[in-house]
């Protein structure tokens, strides 16, 4: 009996939102969109010094950003030497592969980039709902059907956390934040050994 | 009606300063510097890359030093805006970025083990060989310039073309390679000083 209850415990955590287990006060329906200023300058060419960590393997490069127009993103990998590993282009939901490395032209792992940058450069999204706490705004959004929160920390966009059922899967996290460029920016997974910090060097 | 063709033709001609050389001046050049790397046993010198995506507002620029040393030793180290050496060495590529070391082994790859070869030869200048490129020689105003393209569809499926600028005497001045898509990086040295003595330890990793 009792382990019943533990399992039923277990069960309705699991089915629990983000906002709750991180005693997030729900507020009414938001008609505000959410905004993520940091790749939407198109006059600024945003290049990161970029540590990708996979497993055992780590690959060193330059990430760079350009917002061609409104919705419209390109992201390109390089090495330090100056060699194209990778190339993608972000127009609304669309995501076009300009070019990548035949050993990196893997369906899973392009999948997993493409989620993730995708979310990087989105900048703007209409809320589901929005919750408080102390100084800090929690939204929640749904891009391309997985469930994204959007974290403020008085006013200031600090974190994305892609959760299902309340398990954070994958967070972004921005940091050395000057106006509306984030000087260091990391892409954490938590289900696989997947690490991305990127540090601005412009 | 005329008068703008003309105009279009001279604006077209002055953006390429550059005239194909007769053969006997491409094999002069040939000569030069394939004499000139011959007696080469070091390199330090110091280079400004810059990362041309046609997208982007403005290339990138990156800067640091470069070391070679007879047959095969080259290290390639950025120090603006970040701290990152690569040395090429015994078929191995020993990276420091920022005090994270790595290394990684070519002899598996074939393709990787070409890369190597021709980043080694680029830095002298003597890519000459017929076999690998389509080699094509122009003058520009106080340098000459090489365009070596690769034959190999493995190679050029990377690199479109090399073009090598070399200086009166010989050496390399400035290296541009260009990606299929017309991207580009352009490295251009300074400072560049020959056959000075060089200790292993720098290329110690």
């Amino acid at each position: 009996m009792r382990y019943l209850l533990i399992s039923l415990l277990f069960l309705l955590a699991g089915c629990a939102s983000y906002q709750d287990l991180n005693n997030f006060e729900k507020q009414e329906a938001p008609d505000e969109a959410i905004t993520n200023p940091y790749f939407s300058d198109v006059t600024k060419d945003y290049v990161y010094k970029a540590n990708i960590v996979f497993y055992d393997k780590s690959f060193g490069g330059l990430f760079i950003v350009k917002k061609i127009e409104e919705n419209h993103h390109r992201i390109v990998f390089t090495t330090e030497m100056g060699a194209k590993i990778f190339d993608f282009s972000f127009h609304y939901n669309e995501f076009k592969v300009n070019y990548i490395l035949d050993e990196m032209d893997k369906k899973i792992l392009l999948n997993i980039l493409e989620k993730d940058f995708r979310v990087l450069v989105r900048e703007k999204e209409k809320a589901i709902t929005k919750s408080i706490k102390n100084n800090s705004e929690l939204f929640e959004t749904k891009i391309v059907s997985k469930n994204y929160y959007y974290l403020f920390n008085e006013g200031v966009l600090d974190k994305i956390i892609r959760a299902n059922n309340g398990k954070e899967k994958v967070l972004f996290l921005f940091s050395k934040i000057s106006d509306t460029t984030a000087k260091n920016i990391q892409i954490l997974h938590k289900n696989i050994k997947l690490t991305i910090n990127l540090k601005s060097i412009n | 009606m005329r008068k703008i063709i003309y105009l279009l033709l001279f604006m077209v001609s002055a953006i390429h300063a550059q005239t194909k050389m007769t053969d006997s001046e491409a094999l002069h050049l040939k000569e030069k510097v394939k004499s000139q790397a011959a007696k080469t046993n070091t390199i330090i010198s110091d280079f400004v890359q810059y990362k041309h995506l046609d997208f982007l507002s403005n290339d990138i620029i990156t800067s640091g030093k470069l070391a070679f040393k007879t047959p095969d030793l080259v290290k390639w180290e950025y120090v603006k805006p970040f701290v990152y050496s690569v040395i090429f060495k015994n078929e191995n590529l020993y990276i420091n970025d920022e005090g994270k070391k790595s290394d990684v082994n070519l002899s598996s790859s074939k393709l990787f083990k070409q890369l190597n070869k021709l980043i080694i030869n680029s830095v002298k200048g003597d890519m000459f060989d017929e076999n690998e490129f389509e080699i094509a020689y122009f003058k520009k105003e106080t340098t000459s310039e090489v365009h070596f393209t690769p034959i190999n569809k493995k190679i050029s499926k990377y690199i479109k073309s090399f073009h090598i600028q070399f200086n009166t005497q010989g050496d390399v001045v400035e290296i541009k390679m260009i990606e299929p898509s017309d991207d580009y990086t352009r490295i251009v040295f300074s400072n560049r000083t020959i056959n000075k003595p060089l200790s292993n330890a720098v290329f110690a990793y």
